[in-house]
């Protein structure tokens, strides 16, 4: 065996083990989910076992949990449909009609990420205090909106500015004003980075914690708040319960999966022609 | 396209506008709080100047969690990047492009989970007791380990779930980035029978180095959101060992005095800090 077959024998072991890190953890943690306490609390990792839906059932019947679930969807669509509307058409005009702020806006729009979470949500929780919308989900959707506004015109100037020239120089020849050659033209054709954008946000806004922490109490609870609730129990904990709820608080996230892959094809496929 | 028309304006005002108010109001915000002395159970605080900023340099958490912030800072990116290149280079040279794409789908998912969940299942892998990762350091040597009650593992086993999200997405990214690569000189290479470290060492990584970097840059502002990960895993115990800036901003506001004037002094500080360094940083970049 030559050295160099050698080498690409380590390198796919190495590879292999790193796929297997990556979506192991995840598979046991629903294994888990599936488990009876006491199939939980072994001093042997248990791969068999009687399955149950006990845990599923629990989390699913608990009120915090569900309510949860209903604010992460009702703020996270929200602020994600509000910042596409208001987003877009920004990120089209950075795009397409570069004046000499261009570069000072994007550069606006990406220091937002520089902020520390923290340092927003502080003042914003006693903003809202103030204004008595404090842990309401107006209050979340209005701030969340600051994340996904920034993001999707972020990801998306670069979407808009892969469509081809021509096609719009065309739509303006055969009589099409600039407002119809956005929505008719431009928008369809980079529809699918688009998407990839406005699902990236998504995951982005169903992720947050930090300021979902300092901004809710009881109301406007997200479902990472509740989750980190449940991981936070004492001493007899309900490992199986818990298991369940993260497994729930994963689910939509990891159905974009396949979404953002394809925009992250996409992104670097430009380079190549 | 230099025709005068109304669009620019009617797109762009709405948007920036409102990430203008979103924006500047809480920062504004945030540094006329520090200036007073206002906590949770007190709404109406009087300004008290700067003492709050000379408190933070005579407290020794503060000090502290500074610490504890750059430790974190180095050791995800430094570990995010290396991981990155190395697999990103395996999975270049070592299989087929369909099982490179499969792997890379993979590789994907612990970055898209939340890190509440990443989070709580290492959390529990870890666990001395019945976590799987843990399991085989028992079994061995029948002495239960545990990592994250350790001050001196605490903060490398969190900043190892970090890695974990971070280092495989990145090794996609990297991967990608090798496929846009032109091949004439690796073949070039080839023919000067240079081994393949060379050609990495030497040509490709120095053809990448421009958004290597940006690479860098980006895992730093992410690096800056630890916050999830430890309140989760070890809410900055055992003692203070994994007390980050923002964990202790979090808790001086929240969780123990409420001292929320306090705790924006520590908040404006770590906004100006990083605010100069990713100006200065982004400038070189361009």
């Amino acid at each position: 065996m030559t050295a160099h077959t050698l080498g690409r024998l380590v390198g796919r072991l190495i590879l292999g083990l790193a796929a297997f890190s990556a979506v192991f953890p995840m598979f046991w943690t629903a294994l888990n989910a599936f488990k009876n306490r006491v199939d939980i609390v072994t001093p042997t990792p248990l791969f068999l076992f009687e399955p149950t839906l006990d845990n599923f059932a629990y989390v699913l019947g608990r009120e915090s949990v569900f309510a949860g679930l209903v604010n992460s969807l009702l703020i996270s669509g929200a602020a994600v449909l509000i910042g596409a509307v208001l987003g877009l058409p920004a990120a089209y005009a950075i795009a397409r009609y570069p004046n000499r702020w261009s570069r000072d806006i994007q550069f606006f729009v990406l220091s937002l990420r520089f902020l520390p979470p923290v340092a927003i949500a502080i003042p914003l929780m006693v903003i809202w205090l103030d204004f008595g919308f404090y842990d309401t989900r107006l209050s979340m959707i209005v701030t969340y909106l600051l994340l996904t506004l920034a993001t999707i015109i972020w990801l998306s100037v670069p979407a808009f500015a892969r469509v081809p020239k021509e096609v719009e120089e065309a739509a303006r020849v055969d009589g099409y004003g600039p407002y119809a050659i956005f929505f008719l033209i431009a928008l369809p054709i980079a529809l699918r980075s688009l998407i990839g954008a406005v699902a990236f946000a998504f995951v982005l806004v169903w992720n947050e914690f930090l300021i979902a922490l300092m901004l809710t109490t009881s109301d406007a609870k997200t479902l990472p708040i509740v989750a980190s609730e449940l991981t936070q129990l004492g001493r007899d904990v309900p490992w199986g319960i818990l298991n369940a709820s993260v497994v729930l608080l994963s689910i939509p996230p990891l159905l974009f999966i396949g979404v953002l892959s394809g925009m992250l094809n996409s992104a670097f496929k430009r380079k190549t022609q | 396209m230099s025709q005068k028309n109304s669009l620019p304006a009617v797109f762009l005002t709405p948007a920036m506008g409102i990430l203008a108010v979103l924006a500047l109001v809480p920062t504004a915000y945030a540094i006329y709080i520090s200036f007073q002395n206002r906590e949770l159970s007190r709404p109406d605080g009087s300004l008290v100047g700067f003492a709050n900023y000379i408190d933070l340099f005579s407290d020794r958490r503060f000090i502290n969690a500074i610490g504890v912030s750059l430790t974190w800072e180095a050791v995800t990116v430094g570990m995010t990047l290396l991981i990155a290149v190395g697999l990103g280079i395996l999975l270049f040279e070592c299989v087929s492009p369909r099982t490179r794409n499969l792997l890379a789908l993979l590789f994907l998912v612990p970055v898209i989970l939340p890190r509440v969940s990443a989070a709580f299942v290492w959390k529990f892998a870890f666990h001395p007791l019945y976590g799987i990762a843990t399991y085989p350091y028992k079994a061995i040597t029948g002495q239960p380990l545990d990592l994250l009650s350790n001050p001196a593992t605490a903060l490398a086993t969190v900043a190892l779930v970090d890695v974990w999200q971070w280092g495989l997405f990145f090794a996609v990214i990297v991967l990608k980035l090798l496929e846009t690569l032109p091949p004439q000189p690796f073949e070039a290479a080839k023919l000067d029978h240079a081994r393949t470290w060379e050609i990495y060492a030497f040509i490709a990584l120095p053809m990448l180095k421009a958004p290597l970097i940006s690479l860098a840059f980006v895992k730093m502002i992410e690096s800056l959101r630890a916050f999830d990960l430890i309140y989760v895993m070890t809410r900055g115990g055992p003692g203070i060992a994994t007390e980050t800036l923002d964990m202790y901003a979090f808790s001086q506001g929240f969780i123990e005095s409420g001292r929320i004037s306090y705790a924006s002094s520590m908040a404006v500080l770590m906004m100006i800090a990083t605010s100069i360094a990713f100006t200065f940083i982004w400038k070189r970049v361009q």
